[in-house]
C-alpha cells in the first residue's frame, strides 16, 4: 500500500476522543513526552558531550591499568583507597557535577534557544508533567552514562593489578558493595544536581551562572562550618562513599551523615527542588516571541 | 404590594437571573471572549484594554509589525498571561491548559520543530503527548497530514522541508486532534499562490464546520476573501472589529469611494457634485470614482440622475470597502504594511 492510499485509508477512521484526566492518561502522556525527549534530544551531538565527560575516568583508569606493572606492590586495599580518591575528588565533585550542568541545565534553555518549548505548552497536558519528563529523561541519559562510567571504572581500576586478589575483593570481599554504593552515589548525585540545575534553568536564562555558584559552594563545602554543610549535596554524597579519603588539613571537621539521613535528605532536597520546577513551569510564559 | 406578593414575585426574578446567567454563560461557551486584557512586557505594551467576543467562523487579525497580533494569540492560547484582565476560550480558561488544548490548536509563526523528526512523527510525536494511543496518533495524524497536502512528504525529515510544507506541517499538527478553535499565525506566509488557494479553501470548510478560525496575517488582499470578521490592530490596541462591511459602516468620518463605469462620466460627476454628501468625484481611467458620507443616498441619487439625464451605467461598485481600505483609514499607510 502506497503512503497516499494508506493516508486515504486512515483518514477515513474514527478515532475516540481522549479520555478525561486520568492517571493512566497522565502516564501515557508522561511516557510520550519522555520517549520524544529521549529522541530528539540525547543523540549525535547533543549527548557527545556528556560521553565524553564520562570517558575521561574511564581513559584515565585505562591507561593506568595498561601502563601499571603487574609486579606493583600495591594490595588492593590500596586499589580501593586510590579509587575512592579518584571518585570523590574527580568523578563526584567534576563528572557527574558538570555532567548534570550539561543535561539538567539545558533541558529548558536548549528549548527557549531553539523556540521550540511551545511544541509541549500546545498540548493539552499538565505542564508539571513536562517538567517530570523532562527530568526523568535526564536522569536516564545521566544514570545510563555516568552509571555505565563508574562501572567500567571500577573495574578498570582493579584491572592492573594482581588478578587473583582483586577477583577475590571484588567477587568474595567486599567489592560489589563498594560498587553498589559508589552506583548509589552516582545516582544520587544526578538525581540532586539534576533537580538543582532543571530548577535553575527555569530561573536562569544560562546555566553557566548558577554551576559556577553551586560549583563553588560544594568544591568549598570543606571549609564550611558544621550546620552549612548540611545544605550542599557534597555532604550527604561523601557520607555514602564505602571509603571515607581525608578532606585535607585545612577542613573543618563534622561527623558524617548516616545513609538513614544522607539518602532521605538528598531526596527530600530532590523532591522540594522538583515541585520549584513544578510551580514555575505552571506559570512559565513564552516569552521568545514578537509580533 | 404586600409580603405575600413579593414571596411569590422572588422566585420569578431569581428564575429569571438563574436564565440570563445561563444565558451568558452559554453565549461565553461558543465564543473566545476577551475582557479588558491588558498586556505589558515590562514597560512596553503589548495590548491594551482589549474586547473582544469572537464568534466560529473566520476572524482576521490584521495590523503591521508590532501591532500586538503574535500577542492576542498567545494570549488565547495561554503561552502568555494577561497583565489585566480575562481571556476565555469556548468557556476554557488558559489557566488549565490541560483542559484548553483539547479544544484549540494552535500553529504558531516559529518555524522550530523537535530535531530529527518527520513530517509523520512530528504530528504523531505531538498527539502521543496528548495521550492518544499509537495506532490512533497515527490514524490522526495521516487524516491531517493528508487534509493538508502533504502525504507524499509525510516521511521526509521536516528539516528538509521547504517554507511553505512546514506552513503545511505546522497546520497539520495544529489541527490532527481536531480541535473546535484553530489560531494561526500567519498561515499563509510563505505559500505559494496555488497553496494559498487550497488553504483558504480548507479554512472555510473547517469555518463552515462550525469552528473557530483565528489568522494573522499581512497579506490583506487575501484577508477579505477568506474572513468573516476582521480585528483591526494598531499599537497595541483593536481599532476596528466586526464583520469587514459593519467595520467600514461604523467609519462614518470616512467617506465611502463607489467606482462608477458609464457612457457620460463628466455629466454624471458634475450632478452628483452638487449633493451635500458626496465630498469628491473624479475621473481615473474612464472610471468616476465619487466618495460620498452617505451610501444610501448617494444610491437613490445615482438613480434619478441615470434616469433624468439617461446615462448608460455598466457598473457600479464599491471601490474602498475592502480591508485594505478599511485598514488605510483606520491605521494609515505607514504601519509596515507588507503586500
Amino acid at each position: 500500500m502506497s503512503v497516499l492510499e494508506r493516508a486515504s485509508a486512515l483518514a477515513v477512521a474514527v478515532v475516540p476522543p481522549l479520555p478525561a484526566p486520568s492517571w493512566g492518561l497522565w502516564r501515557r502522556q508522561l511516557a510520550a513526552a519522555v520517549r520524544l525527549e529521549l529522541k530528539k534530544g540525547f543523540r549525535g551531538r547533543r549527548v557527545l558531550g556528556v560521553v565524553l565527560l564520562a570517558s575521561m575516568p574511564v581513559a584515565i583508569f585505562a591507561l593506568h591499568a595498561l601502563f601499571n606493572s603487574p609486579d606493583d606492590p600495591a594490595n588492593v586495599g590500596e586499589v580501593a583507597w586510590h579509587f575512592a580518591g579518584l571518585y570523590q575528588a574527580f568523578i563526584m565533585r567534576l563528572v557527574l557535577f558538570f555532567g548534570c550542568v550539561l543535561v539538567f541545565g539545558n533541558l529548558i534553555r536548549r528549548e527557549l534557544l531553539d523556540r521550540s518549548l511551545h511544541f509541549y505548552f500546545l498540548a493539552p497536558v499538565r505542564r508539571e508533567l513536562l517538567a517530570a519528563a523532562k527530568y526523568l529523561t535526564g536522569l536516564v541519559v545521566t544514570l545510563s552514562v555516568f552509571g555505565a562510567a563508574t562501572v567500567a571504572s571500577f573495574f578498570l581500576a582493579y584491572a592492573g593489578y594482581d588478578g587473583a586478589a582483586a577477583r577475590r575483593f571484588i567477587f568474595d570481599g567486599p567489592g560489589l558493595g563498594h560498587l553498589g554504593a559508589y552506583l548509589g552515589v552516582t545516582a544520587l548525585a544526578c538525581l540532586g544536581y539534576g533537580a538543582v540545575f532543571l530548577a535553575a534553568g527555569f530561573f536562569t536564562k544560562s546555566p553557566a551562572l548558577p554551576a559556577v555558584t553551586v560549583f563553588g559552594w560544594e568544591n568549598l563545602h570543606f571549609l564550611l562550618p558544621p550546620a552549612l554543610k548540611k545544605i550542599s549535596v557534597i555532604h550527604y554524597l561523601q557520607g555514602l562513599c564505602p571509603v571515607p579519603i581525608s578532606q585535607g588539613p585545612l577542613a573543618i571537621l563534622a561527623d558524617a551523615p548516616s545513609p538513614w539521613v544522607a539518602v532521605p535528605g538528598l531526596l527530600g532536597l530532590t523532591l522540594v527542588l522538583l515541585f520549584l520546577s513544578a510551580w514555575k513551569i505552571r506559570r512559565m510564559e513564552i516569552l521568545y516571541t514578537e509580533d | 404590594m404586600s409580603v405575600a406578593d413579593v414571596t411569590t414575585v422572588l422566585p420569578d426574578t431569581a428564575g429569571i437571573a438563574a436564565d440570563t446567567a445561563g444565558a451568558v454563560a452559554a453565549a461565553a461557551s461558543r465564543r473566545i471572549l476577551f475582557d479588558e486584557v491588558s498586556k505589558f512586557y515590562g514597560e512596553v505594551l503589548g495590548i491594551n484594554r482589549v474586547n473582544l467576543a469572537i464568534p466560529p467562523g473566520i476572524t482576521s487579525l490584521v495590523g503591521p509589525n508590532g501591532s500586538g497580533k503574535t500577542t492576542l494569540m498567545n494570549l488565547m492560547a495561554g503561552l502568555l498571561r494577561p497583565t489585566r484582565g480575562r481571556v476565555s476560550v469556548l468557556g476554557l480558561v488558559p489557566e488549565r491548559p490541560e483542559e484548553m488544548f483539547r479544544t484549540i490548536g494552535y500553529a504558531t509563526q516559529h518555524d522550530a520543530f523537535p530535531p530529527g523528526l518527520t513530517g509523520f512523527e512530528l504530528v504523531t510525536s505531538y498527539l502521543r503527548v496528548h495521550g492518544y494511543p499509537r495506532a490512533d496518533a497515527e490514524t490522526l495524524a495521516w487524516a491531517a497530514i493528508e487534509r493538508v497536502g502533504l502525504a507524499d512528504a509525510a516521511g521526509r525529515k521536516v528539516a528538509g522541508y521547504s517554507k511553505g510544507m512546514r506552513q503545511r506541517i505546522k497546520l497539520a499538527q495544529a489541527m490532527a486532534h481536531r480541535p473546535s478553535v484553530l489560531i494561526l499565525d500567519e498561515p499563509l506566509n510563505g505559500l505559494d499562490p496555488m497553496a494559498r488557494a487550497e488553504m483558504t479553501i480548507l479554512f472555510r470548510d473547517l469555518a463552515a464546520a462550525g469552528l473557530h478560525v483565528v489568522v494573522s496575517t499581512h497579506i490583506l488582499h487575501e484577508v477579505d476573501r477568506i474572513s468573516d470578521q476582521v480585528v483591526l490592530l494598531n499599537g497595541g490596541y483593536v481599532v476596528a472589529e466586526g464583520e469587514i462591511e459593519g467595520v467600514r459602516d461604523e467609519m462614518e468620518e470616512h467617506p465611502v469611494q463607489v467606482a462608477v463605469l458609464c457612457d457620460r462620466p463628466q455629466l454624471l460627476a458634475s450632478r452628483l457634485f452638487l449633493a451635500d454628501h458626496v465630498v469628491e468625484a473624479k475621473l481615473e481611467r474612464g472610471v468616476l470614482l465619487v466618495r460620498t458620507r452617505d451610501a444610501d443616498r448617494f444610491y437613490l441619487l445615482l438613480n434619478r440622475v441615470v434616469l433624468e439625464e439617461g446615462v448608460r451605467v455598466e457598473s457600479v461598485a464599491p471601490a474602498d470597502s475592502d480591508v485594505l481600505a478599511v485598514y488605510h483609514y483606520l491605521i494609515g499607510g505607514e504601519g509596515g504594511v507588507q503586500r
